[in-house]
């Protein structure tokens, strides 16, 4: 009998198993930096307490400052570009024509493969003096220097073109399942009272995209501001430190001996994502609103 | 009239096939460069044809010792989806269905942590994983890779369950069956496109992993395929037609699952990742 | 519905735990005791494959695998913390040395046969014990073209205002050759101009024990880091002069050590700084490169040209090793003087046994040369937190012109230097 109950009540407690895994493995964790990050562990030896002193050190950290520098700007290049070419590709996309399916796929080809192959693949074409880009240029007369990668900020630009060449497919098929949704009579409706396409795209087709809009910015500003593996294989954070972003400044920590201190980095990395995610938020649910 | 039209048409058309060249021009150098003869310069010819020597391929196979790595990105891949798929699915339906204090909580959990990179707990999750035993092992990379992956999971999951109707169940509930088990017996089925989604947005992820695995497999019969083309990378740097054959069998079997399954992906992530 | 969930968990259990104990604990039954060997050398991996196998042959009791990273220096810490310790390494750092992480070999049989100077090398500061040996000296300096320097009748420099002339008819005569090479991609290159040329002038002034003891004792009266015209200041305007007069390649920061080794070999340039185990590489690129080689100029005014003398191919015993006596007799079938003198052949690099006579190369009366005019200084003994790659990133950052004067720089050398000393403690 009491089996029974306990069967026909499985239902309610369904989404344990899922916290508990991700409690063990995420959560608890997460916890525990916080209180790594008031300690001064070197990795080896016993920690001390040292109360706050890692995130003042932290903030008169010269490295650290430009690696916040270095994230935000690249987050700020890259996730809004993402949308606007997921965005475009999506509306060219989205129309019949044929062979539609098959440049969807080459497009999306590239967010496959590991970002760390796909830097190394870069590298090959933007080595300054050896690589492809370089070659082809001086071949066809052109004199260049090709210091690409060896400037901070071409090489921030380098990276964050490299970024949204690789994943504008995966913001794209997100907007293309956006748009599928929208059923073709508002379409109609719309051209009924003689709107041109601009104004359908701005009153008709981006606010029913909301849902869309809304998972690419927050994954975009996530997946930009922990950025770590294009940056490893393309320019492994140099020339210095001047395209370390903070999650390869964290990893960095870990192996020189501030295991500590790089656990209040990363929670300041948390809450430097924090921010624009819920500001991004908030915005879009007033635009909900006023759709 | 009707050659606005036409230039309309072959605009778009070149626009076409202009992003369609961006997207694949790195793999066609890459291919070039991996297929070439010349081991250390990079000879450009403009023939537009490569050299087809295979032996660089070959020669990256054995030397990299990739075959383990393939294994074990698939032995952490496999295992990751499963646990994945059937956790986050029967979260999102208990979520979805049956609204609770409890399973609201649980919710914004997720949702929160969606936005928390895994990066943040490595170092902690570091100590942890050496208390239990786990540095160096698949099935530990399997649980780490899967709780990182399940707030977006249980997110797609809700959204999606809640856009079925709800009468599929209830006809199950009507045969005597039990809320938990019209899940497994029905709901589940109806879930192929979301599911489809996940394992394809999930899957790669956890596949391309390099941050977690770069800490938490150190041992060379461990390594997975990203690992193992950056130890590659870093001891064949002069050789590029080495790297290059070294990265066109890393990346082979994403792309050849991706080709080979494109129809189902797309379709897979369109209606199951923008719902409600 | 059972169904389903069965077949889920058979899946589950089929799937993912089948292949995942299997590859877990290999070492369970009679196999081989295995003993892992865990290297950043990565001109001697091929190499040692070899030798592994052979030797994997004539001891089937054990099994010696070998595991190459480049990051070494770094990724040891992550091994030392995760318990995956290897059982030889040659990795060695003073921080683990006084964390007791290597097992002592002071009482080993091959000491007698190893060339005093070099187990000087070998001897840790703090209890005279030693926790590493080494194979091999090497050297360090600068290797040139021959042709170049003979055809423009050039002279090895000795004093910076001559290794600048050097370089400047070097640029005048050949506009399109690089006259001086940085790899500053592999930012380690850029760190040994720091060990080499702003360490060399403590090493000289307080010779190879008294310098050994203020690197590892972080005595900044003797480093003088942070000092104007200390050693770091006087080192970054050099490199910063080299740069303002277009001496160096204008991709000196994205460039490999690869790309340095190919660019001298292929005469694209007339002068690289490098160290012994470079030489077989250059050789392989252009068997016909004619390469000389001399020591660093003297940098500071007073002060005397350095070429490095210092131990190579170092290995170490890990103490937490549970196969020390496996490992010692791998060490010692390594030892052995005719796979030593084929290691010291194969690397172009003199032997540190006085049992093994190896043919190691043509610059052996360069080298000999080079070592009776100059100071002869060994590497630097760096905190674990500051290795030659964060060193090599700040003269990165120096030659990116991010420090407004070579000052700046020197106090930020001081500050990272004084703080990773602190954090090892």
């Amino acid at each position: 009998m009491k089996q029974k109950k306990l069967r026909n009540n499985l239902h309610k407690v369904m989404a344990v198993p899922a916290f508990i895994l991700f409690f063990i493995f995420f959560i608890y964790p997460l916890f525990q930096s916080i209180g790594l990050s008031l300690t001064n562990w070197n990795g080896f030896s016993k920690a001390t307490f040292i109360g706050i002193r890692n995130f003042i050190t932290f903030f008169s950290d010269s490295r650290a400052l430009n690696d916040i520098k270095v994230t935000v700007l690249f987050a700020l290049g890259s996730a809004p570009l993402l949308n606007i070419f997921g965005l475009v590709y999506a509306l060219l996309l989205d129309k019949e024509f044929k062979g539609k399916s098959l440049v969807r796929v080459i497009v999306y080809l590239p967010a496959v493969i590991s970002p760390l192959i796909m830097g190394y693949l870069w590298y090959f074409i933007l080595q300054p003096q050896r690589g492809v880009l370089f070659t082809v240029l001086s071949h066809a007369g052109w004199v260049i220097s090709g210091n690409w990668l060896g400037k901070s900020g071409p090489a921030l630009v380098v990276l964050i073109l490299v970024n949204v060449w690789q994943f504008v497919g995966m913001t794209m098929i997100i907007y293309l399942a956006g748009l599928q949704t929208i059923s073709p009579e508002m379409y109609e409706a719309s051209d009924m009272e003689g709107a041109g396409y601009w104004t359908t795209l701005r009153y008709v087709t981006l606010p029913l995209l909301l849902p869309s809009i809304k998972i690419n910015v927050i994954t975009n500003i996530i997946g930009s501001l922990s950025v770590f593996e294009i940056i490893i294989a393309l320019t492994d954070g140099g020339p210095g430190y001047a395209t370390e972003s903070l999650s390869i400044y964290i990893l960095r920590m870990v192996h020189g001996s501030f295991t500590g201190y790089s656990t209040a980095v990363a929670l300041i990395l948390f809450f430097i994502i924090l921010i624009p995610v819920f500001i991004s938020l908030k915005v879009m649910k007033r635009m909900e609103y006023e759709a | 009239m009707n050659w606005i039209r036409i230039i309309q048409k072959t605009g778009k058309y070149i626009t076409l096939v202009v992003i369609s060249f961006l997207s694949l021009i790195p793999f066609y150098i890459l291919i070039t460069i991996g297929l070439s003869k010349n081991v250390g310069k990079l000879k450009i010819d403009f023939s537009f044809l490569p050299d087809f020597h295979f032996v660089n391929f070959i020669l990256a196979w054995t030397k990299s010792g990739l075959g383990i790595s393939l294994v074990n990105s698939f032995v952490i891949t496999s295992g990751a989806l499963v646990i994945l798929v059937i956790f986050s699915s029967s979260a999102g339906y208990s979520i979805a269905r049956f609204a609770s204090p409890f399973n609201r909580t649980i919710l914004n959990i997720f949702l929160l942590c969606m936005m928390i990179p895994g990066i943040i707990n490595t170092v902690a999750l570091y100590t942890l994983m050496i208390k239990i035993g786990g540095i160096n092992t698949r099935w530990a990379m399997i649980l780490v890779l899967s709780a990182n992956s399940l707030p977006f999971s249980v997110f797609l999951y809700t959204n999606f369950i809640r856009s079925i109707p709800r009468d599929v169940e209830e006809s199950a509930i009507i045969d005597g069956c039990t809320w938990f088990s019209a899940f497994w017996r029905v709901t589940f089925h109806f879930l192929k496109p979301v599911t489809a989604a996940v394992a394809i947005l999930q899957g790669l992820g956890i596949w391309n992993n390099y941050a977690q695995a770069v800490f938490f497999l150190q041992r060379k019969d461990v390594r997975t395929i990203p690992l193992a083309i950056s130890m590659f990378f870093q001891q064949y740097g002069a050789n590029w037609s080495l790297m290059a054959g070294a990265a066109i069998i890393g990346l082979a079997p994403a792309v050849l699952i991706f080709l080979f399954f494109q129809k189902f992906f797309i379709k897979g992530i369109i209606s199951g990742a923008v719902k409600g | 519905m059972k169904r389903t969930v069965t077949l889920l968990m058979c899946f589950v259990i089929f799937g993912v735990s089948f292949p995942l104990f299997a590859g877990g604990q290999k070492e369970g039954k009679k196999a081989p005791v295995t003993v892992t060997f865990f290297t950043g050398k990565s001109e001697t991996v091929d190499w040692m494959d070899k030798l592994i196998a052979d030797f994997n042959k004539k001891y089937p009791g054990i099994k010696v695998t070998q595991e190459f990273q480049k990051d070494a220096s770094s990724v040891i810490k992550v091994k030392f913390a995760s318990g995956d310790i290897p059982d030889i390494t040659t990795v060695v750092n003073q921080d683990y040395i006084d964390q007791g992480m290597y097992m002592d070999l002071s009482n080993e049989s091959w000491w007698s046969r190893i060339l005093p100077s070099i187990k000087d090398l070998c001897t840790d500061i703090k209890s005279g014990k030693q926790y590493k040996v080494a194979t091999n000296v090497t050297t360090a300096g600068i290797f040139y073209n021959k042709e170049v320097f003979n055809k423009l009748g050039l002279k090895e420099a000795l004093t910076w205002k001559d290794f600048v002339g050097n370089l400047e008819t070097i640029k005048k005569a050949n506009p399109g050759m690089v006259p001086m090479f940085l790899a500053g991609k592999d930012s380690w290159t850029l760190g040994h101009l720091i060990e080499f040329l702003a360490h060399g002038i403590i090493k000289q002034e307080y010779g190879i024990m008294g310098s050994r003891k203020a690197f590892i004792y972080n005595q900044q009266d003797k480093l003088k880091f942070a000092q104007a015209g200390g050693p770091m200041d006087i080192f970054a305007g050099r490199i910063m002069e080299l740069k303002a007069k277009g001496l160096i390649n204008s991709d000196s920061l994205t460039a490999t050590y690869d790309d340095q080794k190919t660019a001298l070999a292929t005469g694209k340039t007339a002068l690289i700084s490098q160290g012994m185990w470079a030489f077989r590489d250059i050789m392989k690129i252009n068997p016909d490169a004619e390469i000389g080689f001399s020591p660093f100029p003297a940098i500071a005014d007073g002060t005397k040209p350095v070429v490095i003398s210092a131990e190579d191919s170092a290995y170490a015993i890990t103490s937490a090793s549970k196969h020390k006596k496996e490992a010692v007799i791998f060490l010692n079938y390594l030892f052995q003087p005719d796979n030593q003198k084929s290691y010291s052949e194969f690397l172009k690099m003199p032997s540190a046994f006085t049992d093994v006579n190896a043919d190691w190369g043509p610059l052996k009366d360069d080298v000999k040369k080079a070592l009776s005019i100059a100071v002869n200084i060994p590497f630097t003994e760096t905190p674990s937190g500051f290795s030659g790659d964060d060193a090599g990133r700040m003269v990165q950052q120096l030659i990116a012109g991010k420090y407004a004067t070579s000052l700046d720089f020197a106090k930020a050398y001081a500050d990272t230097w004084n703080k990773a000393w602190n954090a090892a403690k």
